[in-house]
């Protein structure tokens, strides 16, 4: 399973970067996503329901956030 | 100018001459090829393929994953991406760093400025080779250690570490310690193998390889926790903001390509002609090799001679045509080197300290030139010594 590490990035790098990853695997792959900014709580979902990929896990503890997306099918463009 | 100068440049830890090869496979990237790597339009494509490129070859280098390399402004700011990232990414599991008493300033430096604010550091001495012991470093090593940091090549002294017996007392110790692997010195001229050594990551730079020495690199394993230390772009996957250096990416990544190729000749050419160094060096009455006699690296000679200034001696060798180090960290202020302390070095032999640094263009001509130099250098400040030529 694919696993981006934003850990230590803020807005946007994070969305940016799942954004990028996401194109690399084939429709229903998960990719996982490590960070640690607060803000993803809002930008990930978002970013789901612009993209049609599907936010499966989003979990955090004291080490960041742990997301799951799986792909919906390749690139869709961010809008 | 070093090309005019007939003598012998022994101190290309320093600065090095840039392989031509290198060079030539740089030259599109500050001119034609110009465009980022990260835009979207035909300018990117050269770029962006050289970029992933560079990574695959840097990563070849040293046994690594290419997609786990972050391509740095050179091999003091991957000591500081590494240590101070790993420590960020990890402050969840703990705060304390264990590293060694012969580390680059860079490492110590980054390791004592997050010990100033809330980390807690250890730090393991060496024997008088300056090799670490397997067994003292995993003792350091605690249940909140996040990070343990270790150099491959000392950078003084030359003493080449065991890092897979390093990396093996540690992990039984505490299998998932970040632990990081400084082989700046290293790369280019020693094989690493940061597979086989089952470190989480490890610095490297140009100059060690014939590369720009502006560049380097920072490998880290998959699922390493890192923070960026320089912030503010997508560049090197969040990890390393900032636009992407093209020509140093470059150059670094054919430096490592002929590097792998010829690292066996370079090493061979460069051991020889150190030996043939030291054995003139020590020919010289009361002058003593500092670090390891055997598996030094490669090209890397720092003798003490007795009765004489250090950074005299190399201004002396310098008027002389010879281009050298002083082994002493700050003699202005009267210090001595820490890590020549580390290995037991008292004064005098602390503050005369000399450090010859050659390279795969290093001459036999220029070691005999720069031995006999050092001879009558030696010579000519012992006879205006206050102690006296025989004191």
């Amino acid at each position: 399973m694919k696993t981006v590490d934003a850990l230590g990035t803020w807005c946007p790098v994070p969305i940016h970067l799942i954004d990028r990853a996401i194109t690399t695997v084939a429709p229903g792959d998960d990719v996982v996503l490590l960070a640690d900014d607060p803000l993803i709580e809002v930008d990930l979902p978002a970013w789901c329901h612009d993209t049609g990929h599907e936010l499966m896990a989003l979990h955090h503890d004291s080490g960041g956030y742990r997301a799951v997306v799986r792909c919906r099918s390749g690139r869709v463009a961010t809008t | 100018m070093v090309e005019d100068n007939p003598g012998a440049y022994l101190d290309h830890a320093a600065a090095t001459t840039l392989d031509p090869r290198v060079r030539a496979a740089m030259a599109p990237f500050v001119d034609a090829a110009f465009g980022s790597p990260e835009s979207l339009h035909d300018w990117a494509r050269r770029p962006a393929e050289a970029l992933e490129h560079a990574r695959t070859q840097v990563g070849a280098l040293i046994g690594a994953d290419p997609e786990g390399v972050i391509f740095t402004a050179g091999d003091t700011e991957a000591r500081n991406l590494a240590v101070k990232g790993i420590v960020a990414a990890n402050a969840h599991r703990g705060a304390h760093i264990v590293t060694s008493s012969v580390e680059h300033p860079a490492t110590l430096a980054a390791c004592r400025t997050l010990a100033r604010d809330r980390a807690e550091l250890t730090t393991v001495g060496v024997d008088a080779t300056g090799h670490i012991d397997p067994v003292q470093l995993a003792a350091a090593v605690r249940d909140d250690t996040v990070l343990v940091t270790i150099c491959h090549g000392q950078a003084e002294i030359g003493t080449v570490q065991n890092v897979a017996t390093l990396v093996a007392a540690v992990r039984a110790r505490k299998p998932d310690v970040t632990i990081h692997v400084d082989a700046g010195v290293t790369a280019g001229v020693v094989p690493i193998n940061v597979t086989a050594w089952d470190c989480d990551a490890a610095t490297i730079g140009g100059g060690s390889m014939g590369g720009p020495r502006w560049a380097g690199a920072l490998w880290v394993r998959e699922g390493t926790r890192l923070h960026p230390l320089i912030e503010g772009g997508l560049q090197e996957g969040g990890k390393r903001g900032g636009a992407h250096d093209m020509p140093g990416i470059v150059g670094l990544g054919e430096a490592a390509r002929l590097a792998a190729i010829e690292i066996d000749t370079r090493s061979a050419h460069m051991t020889a002609l150190a030996d043939r160094l030291i054995h003139r060096l020590l020919a010289v009455d009361d002058v003593r090799l500092n670090g390891p006699s055997m598996g030094r690296v490669p090209g890397h000679v720092q003798v003490s001679a007795g009765r004489v200034e250090g950074e005299t001696l190399v201004l002396t060798l310098a008027a002389k045509g010879v281009a050298a180090s002083p082994g002493s960290a700050c003699s202005a202020a009267g210090k001595a080197s820490p890590v020549l302390e580390a290995i037991g070095l008292e004064p005098p032999w602390t503050h005369s300290a000399i450090l010859f640094t050659l390279a795969p263009t290093t001459t036999e001509t220029q070691i005999d030139f720069a031995a006999t130099a050092f001879a009558d250098a030696v010579a000519s400040l012992r006879a205006m010594s206050p102690l006296g030529s025989d004191a």
